[in-house]
């Protein structure tokens, strides 16, 4: 059992990796608006990228 | 809307009321076979896309469109343009970029659909300069990040006023506090049910007896839950424990007795307390190695508590936003008339009293003042609530907020800004808003009372274990403290009202704040403001008799003058103003000329050489021949307290009219059910007496209940002395007359296209026309209140439970762990469950777009009644 000593650390690193990923996103704003990403994906592509 | 047969010899189609083809808006009164309208260019652009492409019909089969659109937005004129460039605005509303752009963040008036996402987010590939544009569309919100040295921001304000979009600056200081408020709750909820999970997993390992098979592997795990469980609480349970803290400073610095200290303290001191005692004990029990340890309890608590919170933060930051924007009420920028006669832009609140300024027609009177030089016509409606226009010469005073109708004004600056008439009741809108005292909600007025109920229990506990299990005095106790930790019963009221507040804003009513729900449920008085609430709020063809060639004649004619009377008929048949040789749908192409204007009676021109003749009816009596019949029906407008106006075509009369502010369609329903409903109905009104008696009459409203030429002021004291007389009162106003009756109302309700003055104020608003969505919110309040009164009963019976286990001695962390999540997730699904079983009444404005025909107009079109 003394494989725990060290799984169960990895596991609050994979953990603490998830919780970083949400903080970003969040500060990213990406749950700020979770409707119109849903129609600009029916919109086309623009031919000339943007340069921002 | 072949359900309009006249049996007049009448080649043109009626008129109706015509949504748009694309996404179904109002895009105003087009005659029925005109073919299909639009609210915006947008959807233009995109339902001639889709039929090119053969795909039309399918869309417009498979595709949804939801209710709470707004019709476009009237377009910037240049003097608002001009603003969007001064250095001022500039410094306030963006921030710069390392590259040398700039970012802001406006909200843009006017975008409805999938439609406008893609027009406006052309931006860069149209304007040279703008990097990216972004449009969020629940909150019409755009960001933008643009070059300014390239282009100035008027040229993309021009741009996009250009389809019907108005740009419009937020206030950045409320909107950044309420995102980093919700984005902060978020982080604090993602990283507590990423703890309440770990916590979770280790407990198991414990549970399933860890412990007896390897005990230093067990004190490891209890270590590591004690370190995930302190995370918790700094992260999550901080938030009720500073909440908990404010509550009981509070409660022991008001005067008053015990029981008044304890009705102050509300739901998250017997949170705060159950943490707190719960978490201490564990950590002790963790050191010691002696007792149970309850850290999963605890952070699933803590975390299904802070989802709540924020489930209802971000319910209301719809309706949050939309009244953040700008008190653009009055113009902040100005035409100021030099000394040497010309014209300059200044901001508003530069201006000084003497100044001159310049009103052009069409423009918002933007100072107090004494008119200089100029006659016109002022539309005071949003002041007064009056809805016919006032005459204003040389030497009359003007207030801000009015609309110059017909030419332009020279004013001499009185007062401006905050010193106005207007501003002066602006800012106490908003200042009572800011000292407005929240309703105290149900689940909170429990607070107190359990508080002093669990600690109650604590000392009967204490005395049964004392005598029962000297040894288990303390974990009992605190056993006791965590069981009945009301989870449950805190998170019922907030989650049934976040429910409650995302069905209703899709229905159209945005509703600011919790109190208000449960106010609605108490409302027994509705008042009801009449211009722009019950009726339409502009002049128009309430009424016609008779042949509609006439009156498409008188159009043409009056499309001459720009009187109120003749602009209404200007508008119901689609001519541009002006114009001498029309052609449109309305109209075929005619040569107009005008013969005689005489000023309070009316116009007598040739078109296609017929003698045509409009105006007051004993005028037209004069140059015509009025069969007694028409006599009939002026009598019949003027006792609905219309402006008759009568048509004569060479030489006798062939139509009359009765102009007015038309009533909405379904107020009268809408107010007869409520009536039956048991409210009582009060009208009020700036309008004229006989016109407010007269819609009072029609809408079946006690003569009694009516009162016509109420000044703000009145309105606000008739609301506070309906109040004092014990009515709860539900006010519904459109105006910035109405701001101070809504905010001393129970609830204020702004109705659609009010005013943001009102917006302010109100509790709620409709973003809808009509009083369909009031109807709707005084049915589901009650029905929330009693999903929340349900909920509330059944935690209580929870606690009740868990405290009688908890004093026996049979709570084990294990039962905790299990009841309280439990618990919890039957609240959860309640809220969810019932609210979908909420009335769904409002009907959508939605055409039959296969079939544009069909009749989805009313069986009588109250516009064009058979003579």
């Amino acid at each position: 059992m003394n494989i725990f000593y060290y799984l169960v650390p990895v596991a609050f690193v994979l953990a603490g990796a998830g919780v970083w990923a949400f903080v970003w996103a969040v500060r990213m704003g990406q749950f700020e608006d979770v409707e119109t990403p849903a129609y600009r994906m029916l919109l086309d592509d623009p031919q000339h990228t943007e340069d921002s | 809307m072949d359900t309009v047969q006249l049996d007049l010899p009448s080649p043109g189609a009626a008129l109706a009321d015509t949504p748009c083809a694309h996404c179904g808006l109002p895009a105003g009164v087009h005659p029925a076979d005109a073919g299909p309208q639009f609210c915006c260019t947008g959807c233009a652009v995109v339902y001639d896309a889709l039929h090119e492409a053969g795909l039309g019909d399918t869309y417009y089969k498979v595709q949804q469109i939801d209710d709470r659109r707004q019709p476009a937005a009237l377009v910037e004129d240049d003097l608002a343009l001009a603003e969007l460039d001064t250095a001022s605005f500039l410094a306030e509303h963006t921030s710069p970029a390392p590259d040398g752009c700039l970012e802001t963040e406006l909200v843009l008036d006017g975008v409805h659909c999938a439609a406008c996402v893609w027009l406006v987010e052309r931006l860069p590939f149209e304007v040279d300069g703008v990097h990216s544009a972004r449009l969020d569309l629940p909150r019409s919100r755009l960001s933008l990040r643009w070059q300014p040295t390239a282009t100035p921001l008027s040229a993309v304000g021009a741009w996009l006023a250009g389809f019907g979009y108005a740009l419009r600056p937020v206030r950045a200081d409320a909107r950044r506090r309420r995102s980093d408020a919700e984005r902060g709750l978020l982080i604090r909820m993602g990283i507590c049910w990423a703890l309440a999970g770990n916590v979770m997993l280790i407990a198991f390992a414990l549970y399933s007896g860890l412990a007896d098979s390897h005990p230093s592997l067990a004190h490891a795990a209890r270590y590591a839950s004690l370190a995930l469980g302190l995370a918790s609480l700094v992260a999550g349970g901080s938030v009720f424990i500073k909440r908990a803290w404010a509550s009981i400073r509070h409660s022991l610095r008001v005067p008053g007795g015990f029981s008044d200290r304890m009705r102050r303290l509300h739901m998250d001191v017997p949170v705060a307390l159950g943490l707190l005692v719960g978490f201490g004990h564990s950590a002790w029990a963790t050191v010691t190695g002696q007792g149970e340890v309850w850290f999963d309890s605890l952070s699933v608590l803590t975390a299904a508590l802070l989802t709540a919170r924020w489930v209802q933060l971000r319910s209301q930051r719809l309706a949050g936003d939309a009244t953040d924007r700008l008190l653009a009420l009055l113009p902040t920028m100005v035409r100021r008339v030099l000394d040497d006669g010309t014209l300059e832009t200044a901001r508003a609140d530069e201006l000084e009293p003497g100044d001159l300024v310049e009103i052009p027609a069409g423009d918002v009177v933007p100072v107090d003042g004494v008119v200089d030089t100029g006659r016109s016509a002022l539309d005071n409606a949003v002041l007064t609530g009056e809805s016919r226009p006032i005459a204003v010469h040389p030497g009359d005073t003007v207030e801000a907020g009015g609309t110059n109708l017909r030419a332009p004004l020279r004013v001499r600056v009185q007062a401006a800004g905050e010193s106005t008439r207007i501003g002066a009741l602006l800012r106490w809108v908003r200042e009572a808003q800011d000292q407005h005292a929240p309703v105290t909600l149900l689940a909170d007025r429990f607070g107190g009372w359990f508080v002093a109920a669990v600690l109650g229990l604590s000392v009967i506990s204490l005395g049964v274990s004392l005598a029962v299990a000297p040894d288990e005095t303390v974990s009992r106790l605190v056993a006791l403290l965590v069981i009945t930790c009301p989870c449950a019963l805190s998170m019922a009221t907030p989650l049934a009202m976040a429910v409650h507040s995302g069905r209703a804003a899709r229905r159209g009513l945005f509703i600011k704040s919790s109190a208000a729900i449960q106010a609605l449920t108490n409302v027994d008085t509705i008042v009801l403001d009449k211009t722009g609430t019950v009726t339409e709020g502009r002049m128009s063809l309430a009424v016609t008799h008779g042949d509609l060639d006439a009156l498409r004649l008188a159009a043409l004619l009056e499309a001459h003058s720009d009187h109120p009377v003749a602009v209404a008929f200007v508008q119901q048949f689609s001519i541009s103003p002006g114009d001498h040789t029309t052609e449109n749908t309305a109209a075929t192409r005619s040569d107009t000329i005008v013969h005689e204007a005489v000023a309070g009676a009316g116009l007598r021109g040739w078109i296609d050489d017929q003698l045509v003749v409009v105006g007051r009816p004993d005028w037209v009596a004069e140059h015509a021949s009025m069969p007694a019949e028409w006599a009939c029906h002026i009598g019949d407008i003027t006792a609905e307290a219309l402006t008759p106006v009568a048509i004569a075509v060479d030489g006798a009369v062939r139509a009359v009219a009765g102009v007015g502010d038309r009533i909405r369609s379904g107020s009268t329903e809408i107010i007869r059910s409520l009536r039956d409903g048991g409210f009582s109905v009060h009208l009020l009104s700036g309008d004229h007496p006989s016109v407010v008696d007269a819609v009072a009459r029609q809408l079946g409203i006690r003569a009694d209940h009516a009162v016509g030429r109420a000044t703000p002021e009145d309105k606000r004291v008739y609301i506070e002395r309906l109040r004092a007389a014990g009515q709860r009162v539900c006010v519904a106003g459109d105006g910035v007359n109405d701001a101070g009756a809504l905010q001393a109302a129970d609830v204020g309700l702004a109705v659609h296209g009010g005013r943001t003055a009102s917006l302010v104020a109100a509790d709620a608003f409709l973003t809808v026309p009509g009083l369909n969505p009031l109807a709707d919110a005084l049915r589901s309040a009650a029905g929330t209140m009693r999903l929340v009164r349900h909920l509330l009963v059944f935690s209580a019976g929870y606690n009740v439970l868990g405290a009688a286990a908890a004093v026996a001695g049979l709570v084990t962390p294990l039962v905790a762990a299990v009841a309280m999540p439990i618990s919890s997730l039957v609240v959860v699904a309640g809220a969810v469950y019932q609210a979908g079983r909420l009335p769904r009444t409002q009907q959508r404005m939605k055409p039959d777009r296969l079939q544009p025909d069909s009749s989805a107009q009313p069986p009588t079109n109250p516009l064009i009644q058979p003579t």
